[in-house]
């Protein structure tokens, strides 16, 4: 073996002194062996091997399986370059803008799904910062707004009920907010940049197409008694920037991925949730309103669609008057329950809990006009577009039904 | 900054291409690194690049003073100085409110009622480390182990080579200030050779450790409210192990690879640890860098084995509860430390009982495989965040709970075992050799093949820029 990591060739052993042979050959002294003693320029060997060729032939095997990986993940799963992965850093980049913002949306994923920013914009010349969280409480999101006395702005609160009165736990979120302060670092922000960068050309850099997110997926559930990884939920949106998300087309058609979405979300089955714990979360939002309101801010709150066959559950669970109705009264808010938006009936839902992504244009052009009309922080413009309805993202062939 | 993120790649890129510009000389190449360095670290938190400045400029002095002094008690003053600076800034930062919080539990329990504001202080990363590096610096001009480094730039290169600044290995002066004294290029074997152990440090971290491992471990040890049967808490505890080794030695592996290809030579940090039979074997092959220090500076000091069987134990004890919270301001790390001090001194008493014995090869593997299993009740210690956690796991181990539930999934369980199986084999199969000798040994076509599978894996893994454990120590 040849000594390493030398000042030049003939210098080598003057520099590392010379090889410890104490030992069988391959083993070298560490400094469990010198005890008590200045330790001395450790020795590196580099093993007698044709290194620059074995590299070469491992960098264009990885560039070629890279290659087939990338094409893969286009062709058959159906991924693509643009579609930038969510990330507490990218959700990190938009909180900081909120504070001077004069509108920004927070809650789980259905407000995350089912708002299109740029019809936002075109309505009310204001585009929102995206601060929901797929998976989260949109409460512990609202009360972080609340903790914030730099937030002044108008917060819209989207959530899905069984989400937002959780007795307890912040779900994804909890992380996000968390390592926020974390994420505002310079090696933070470089990797985002970079990785944002990478993923407007190349499409298999996608959290769900991750090795460790593939393989344990193929437990079907053979140990009885707990969630196999594969009862969790797959890729289900594709984001963009601004974090604009959508529902990804393939779980839109009919097929295996649409069963499974449809098959990972259990219905949202449980028991009913007890009165104390909506009286609670309800008191909680109330303190978060109240401080919101108390800076100059003010909160509405919002109700997106959610499929019959989860509705039925959904609302088996906790009734829309012993959850929504008590918040808007416990918190003296305003709300937009999808129920009372005539445009956002019968939308189409193709995993049971988030809208299509036409459809997200659609629920967001009626819930935009209400919102209008609900606070003087926003304005319908003269040029706005004109109203959406139903017909305008549910196929002819459905709609006639 | 960290290893596995794109920020690190582009970064050690231009790192690379700086050091091998033919228009630099070696000074302004030094100067260079040293640049990188504190950008390294900068990268993270910028503000906390004054610590380093402070513990750098204050050792320096003092060593330079220690040098200068005529009378031994002004050496020994500098010597306290440079002591009681580094450890001062590890005790604010990183013991600071673990203190108050001691000091508000004895005082409630003296009926003393104390409700001091919150203790909101920031963990500089990786001061643990640069703290001892630094430390020894001063320690072996005081012990005259070591001259003080001739020129400022390249100690302060010491104290911040980036390889080796947040997670180690910690490195002392000797090992390290000679090789800035001289222009080194590595050459293209060993930049080939040093990208292959940064392609493996990062398999073991990004893919073994974050991507397969941890979750397994997370499922039984961040389940609270739930109890975890004797499998799923066998099955946890040793996924952390493994997580514990690839995050680490996959760190250090890292370290040393980087060096490699800007021509410096690094230490062994890692020896196989889990093919260790008994447990002083343990600690000269698990952390090795910190091993040592704590028994140059700590355990010798203390007295050793020079002053009699009942000093010894004490010396032992006392090193490794110490060493226990070196890993963190927290009471199980103490707890682990202390059964590793009680785990060497029951060795040391049996070594002395059975003078003797020479195990034969059936029962050197059944001691590793013993060793291997105590070594797992302590990191039950390690890795809970408190005594309950580590209660419920502990009774999941001994079969004491009453109803048990299964918590982790069969498939990433079998993932888990077999990856730990692996390590365990595979370290019990090397304990004997080095990572250079079995390489030399093996075919160049396999090589390539094996370097294409944990490069490939790396990059479909993705990694999501995780911190390293050590990070927080």
């Amino acid at each position: 073996m040849h000594s390493s990591t030398s000042p030049s060739d003939a210098r080598a052993s003057e520099i590392h002194g010379t090889r410890e042979g104490a030992l069988p050959p391959g083993l070298r002294k560490t400094a469990a062996d010198r005890p008590g003693q200045a330790q001395p320029v450790p020795t590196r060997d580099v093993p007698t091997r044709p290194w620059v060729r074995i590299g070469t032939v491992a960098f264009v095997s990885v560039a070629l399986l890279t290659g087939a990986w990338e094409w893969n993940a286009r062709a058959n799963i159906g991924l693509r370059a643009g579609d930038i992965d969510d990330s507490a850093q990218f959700w990190a980049e938009q909180r900081r803008l909120a504070d001077a913002a004069p509108v920004t949306i927070v809650g789980d994923s259905r407000i995350l799904f089912d708002t299109d920013l740029d019809r936002f914009q075109q309505m009310t010349g204001v585009r929102p910062i995206q601060t929901a969280i797929a998976g989260s409480n949109a409460r512990a999101l609202l009360e972080s707004y609340a903790n914030d006395p730099d937030f002044h702005g108008l917060l819209i609160v989207g959530l899905a009920d069984l989400s937002y009165f959780r007795p307890q736990g912040t779900g994804y979120a909890g992380s996000y907010l968390k390592n926020f302060e974390k994420n505002d670092k310079p090696a933070q922000l470089s990797g985002l940049w970079i990785d944002r960068f990478l993923q407007r050309y190349v499409a298999f850099m996608d959290s769900d197409y991750r090795l460790s997110n593939l393989l344990p997926r193929l437990d079907h559930g053979v140990r009885k008694g707990v969630d196999s990884p594969y009862e969790g939920v797959w890729k289900l949106s594709e984001t963009f920037d601004d974090r604009q998300t959508f529902m990804w087309s393939r779980i839109e058609s009919r097929g295996y991925l649409q069963q499974h979405a449809r098959y990972a979300w259990n219905l949202f089955k449980g028991p009913p949730l007890p009165p104390f714990i909506a009286r609670n979360v309800v008191t909680r939002s109330a303190e978060a309103v109240t401080r919101i309101r108390a800076r100059g801010g003010d909160v509405i709150f919002i109700r997106p669609p959610s499929a019959p066959e989860l509705r039925k559950v959904e609302d088996g669970r906790l009734p829309r008057a012993k959850g929504w109705d008590l918040l808007l009264a416990g918190t003296h808010a305003k709300g937009i329950h999808a129920d009372d938006l005539p445009q956002a009936q019968n939308l189409v839902v193709p995993e049971w809990s988030h809208l299509s992504r036409k459809c997200a244009t659609v629920f967001t052009d009626a819930y935009v006009r209400r919102l209008t009309q609900l606070t003087p922080r926003l304005k319908l413009r003269a040029d706005a577009p004109p109203p959406l309805s139903r017909s305008d993202c549910v196929p002819a062939t459905i709609a006639s039904l | 900054m960290i290893f596995n993120s794109l920020t690190f790649l582009v970064f050690f890129g231009l790192v690379m291409a700086l050091h091998y510009a033919p228009f630099f000389s070696w000074h302004q190449k030094k100067i260079n690194l040293l640049i990188a360095s504190y950008l390294f670290y900068a990268a993270w938190n910028p503000p906390f690049v004054a610590l380093l400045w402070i513990s750098t400029v204050v050792d320096w002095w003092a060593a330079q003073w220690m040098v200068r002094a005529k009378r031994e008690r002004t050496r020994k003053l500098w010597m306290l100085t440079s002591v009681c600076v580094n450890l001062g800034m590890l005790g604010y930062f990183k013991y600071g409110g673990f203190l108050l919080q001691n000091f508000v539990a004895v005082a409630a329990s003296l009926g003393i009622v104390y409700h001091p504001p919150g203790w909101d202080i920031v963990l500089p990363v990786g001061i643990s480390f640069y703290t001892f590096a630094t430390l020894s610096y001063t320690l072996d001009v005081y012990l005259r182990r070591a001259a003080p480094a001739g020129s400022f730039l390249n100690y302060a290169l010491f104290v911040t080579f980036f390889p080796h600044l947040v997670a180690g290995p910690i490195m002392r002066p000797t090992e390290l200030v000679p090789q800035f004294e001289e222009p080194r290029q590595a050459r293209p074997n060993q930049i080939f050779f040093g990208l292959a152990l940064l392609t493996l440090g990062l398999f073991q971290k990004v893919v073994l450790a974050d991507g397969f491992l941890a979750p397994v471990v997370e499922a039984v040890y961040d389940a609270h409210g739930s109890a975890p049967g004797m499998l799923d808490s066998w099955v946890a505890t040793f996924a952390f192990a493994g997580q514990i080794f690839c995050d680490f030695a996959g760190y250090s592996t890292s370290a040393i690879g980087v060096a490699l290809c800007l021509g410096f030579a690094m230490p062994d940090n890692f020896r196989f640890p889990y093919g260790a039979v008994g447990f002083s074997d343990f600690w000269r092959r698990w952390h090795i860098t910190l091993s040592s220090w704590l028994r140059d500076y700590l355990y010798i000091p203390l007295g050793g084995n020079r002053h009699g069987q009942a000093r010894t134990y004490a010396a032992l004890m006392g090193t490794m509860l110490l060493g226990g919270l070196w890993h963190g301001a927290n009471w199980t790390f103490v707890v682990w430390g202390g059964l590793h001090g009680l785990y060497l001194s029951a060795e040391r008493w049996l070594r002395g009982r059975f003078k003797g014995f020479t195990p034969g090869r059936a029962s050197m593997v059944g001691l590793a495989l013993l060793t291997f299993l105590l070594v797992n009740i302590t990191w039950v210690f390690f890795r809970a965040k408190t005594f309950a956690g580590a209660g419920v796991v502990l009774e999941g181990m001994a079969g004491m709970q009453a109803k048990p539930a299964p918590l982790i999934a069969a498939g990433p369980m079998i993932i888990a075992m077999v990856i730990v199986s692996a390590i365990f084999g595979t370290h019990l199969a090397m304990r004997n050799t080095t990572l250079e000798a079995v390489i030399e040994r093996t075919p160049s076509v396999a090589l390539a093949g094996i370097w294409t599978l944990l490069l490939f894996a790396v990059i479909i893994e993705q990694g999501q820029g995780s911190a390293f454990i050590y990070f927080a120590f």
